[in-house]
């Protein structure tokens, strides 16, 4: 934290609010005009891979270890503090995303374009599992018996093999995963074009 | 951290009983979130209870989810589903046959996600940005609490430079090349966020602010934060002798 100066906490907070802003406002009428059922699918997803790129972004001007976990923890409290906006779910999972996101950059220690695509990857791909971890969380055991239940009669209804469910997890991983690393890409292009627009020495110039 | 001293009622003047630190509201939701997570079945309705309470007392804001359709549709789609997919049916109503199992299984996933959800409504959310700042000031981590108020108020400023930004890419027909127009967009609404931030550090530097010199904000702990205290242990201590009574007796 002692590497952390003044500059370092004005771009955290710029970018937290860069990323605050898109889920305050583009999260809150995506949910207004689109079913719940497609915060899962759709709203999520996109999210996700905007959340992506504007922290990777963030990381090109603030490159100190942390920072884009403390982005997410900005975003997270202007979620909660934007009213009509406090909801537990998208909370979790913004720091969820910061968390990943900090932990991928941390394990591969060098900033390549490769690493952010895989980090992106990743965060945009926990979309998946935290609508049932949210879901288990806040329906407790009662929620696996009724999921397995609805699988096996939704398969049955559909007149497809109970294991089609797990192709379509897989396809809707793959998406997740795809536009999560596009995102990253992004992240990594924007970063680089935004320091050359302001002169700035580019710090992951490969 | 003192005890209605820096920060508390003035001599003579007598300090609201009802009034809470943002200590108290933090020490709510997690006692709220620990007993949900530990009590199962009709015990679930303790905490619940105590939420209702502690709303009407302290937090009357976060008890207007209750009258959110959204919130009862969430809700109750939970009790309605463990009849149909929970147990074997052994109730016939009409043309449905239900199984009184998955009813029990359906109310208490129905209390648990409305006891967690009021939870989190009563406690952080019921938090202004000034006692998030203060808090994190507390806790050591000053720098985070002012990215966050940094953040907060440039929200409105944002918006106003993302429209800016837009108006003049699409008054110069940038829009006839979507895609180039959408990169002009990023790069100019970031640059622009950029050249911002060098104006807060301008201002930061010659105030002579500096996360590392001073102390940090009083943020006490009031009397009626000590009364809650207490009353949740003396509620968590009897919720756990009463689910736990029936395996003793046994």
């Amino acid at each position: 934290m002692s590497s952390y100066t003044v500059r370092s906490w004005v771009t955290i907070g710029l970018f937290g609010a860069l990323w605050g802003a898109v889920e305050i406002v583009l999260g809150s009428y995506l949910h207004l005009i689109l079913p719940p059922q497609a915060d899962t699918f759709l709203a999520g997803v996109l999210l996700g891979a905007i959340g992506v790129a504007v922290a990777l972004t963030g990381r090109h001007f603030v490159p100190n270890r942390g920072s884009v976990f403390f982005i997410g923890v900005v975003t997270a409290l202007l979620k909660l503090l934007s009213p009509g906006g406090v909801t537990i779910g998208p909370i979790v999972a913004i720091l969820a995303e910061g968390t990943l996101m900090e932990a991928t950059l941390w394990i591969a220690r060098t900033p390549r374009l490769w690493t952010f695509m895989v980090s992106g990857a990743l965060t945009v791909a926990w979309n998946l599992p935290h609508k049932f971890v949210m879901m288990r969380l806040l329906f407790g055991k009662g929620f696996t018996e009724v999921f397995n239940k609805m699988v096996k009669d939704g398969s049955q209804a559909l007149g497809l093999d109970v294991s089609a469910a797990w192709l379509i997890l897989g396809i809707l991983l793959l998406v997740r995963l795809i536009v999560g690393a596009i995102g990253g890409w992004i992240a990594w292009k924007l970063g680089s074009a935004v320091a050359r627009r302001l002169g700035l020495q580019n710090l992951f110039a490969s | 951290m003192e005890i209605g001293q820096r920060g508390g009622a003035s001599a003579g003047v007598t300090e609201p009983v009802r009034e809470l630190s943002p200590w108290g509201y933090l020490l709510f939701a997690i006692w709220a979130a620990l007993a949900t997570v530990l009590v199962e079945g009709r015990w679930l309705a303790a905490p619940l209870l105590l939420e209702l309470g502690f709303g009407l007392v302290w937090g009357r804001d976060g008890l207007r989810i209750l009258r959110r359709p959204r919130f009862w549709i969430f809700i109750l789609s939970a009790a309605v589903v463990g009849p149909f997919l929970i147990g074997d049916p052994d109730v016939t109503l009409g043309p449905f046959h239900l199984s009184r199992e998955g009813l029990a299984a359906g109310l208490e996933m129905a209390g648990r996600a409305s006891t967690l959800t009021l939870a989190f409504r009563l406690g952080p959310a019921a938090l202004s940005l000034s006692d998030v700042v203060a808090v994190f000031d507390h806790l050591g981590l000053r720098g985070l609490g002012f990215a966050t108020a940094l953040a907060m108020n440039l929200l409105g400023t944002l918006r106003e430079m993302a429209a800016m930004t837009w108006q003049t890419i699409w008054l110069r027909g940038g829009m006839r090349r979507p895609l180039v127009a959408l990169r002009l967009f990023l790069i100019t609404t970031i640059a622009n966020t950029l050249r911002y931030g060098d104006e807060a550090v301008n201002a930061a530097t010659v105030r002579g602010f500096d996360l590392d010199v001073g102390r940090p904000s009083a943020l006490p702990l009031r009397r009626a934060d000590l009364w809650l205290a207490v009353e949740l242990a003396g509620c968590g201590l009897l919720l756990l002798v009463l689910h736990l009574l029936p395996d003793t007796s046994v």
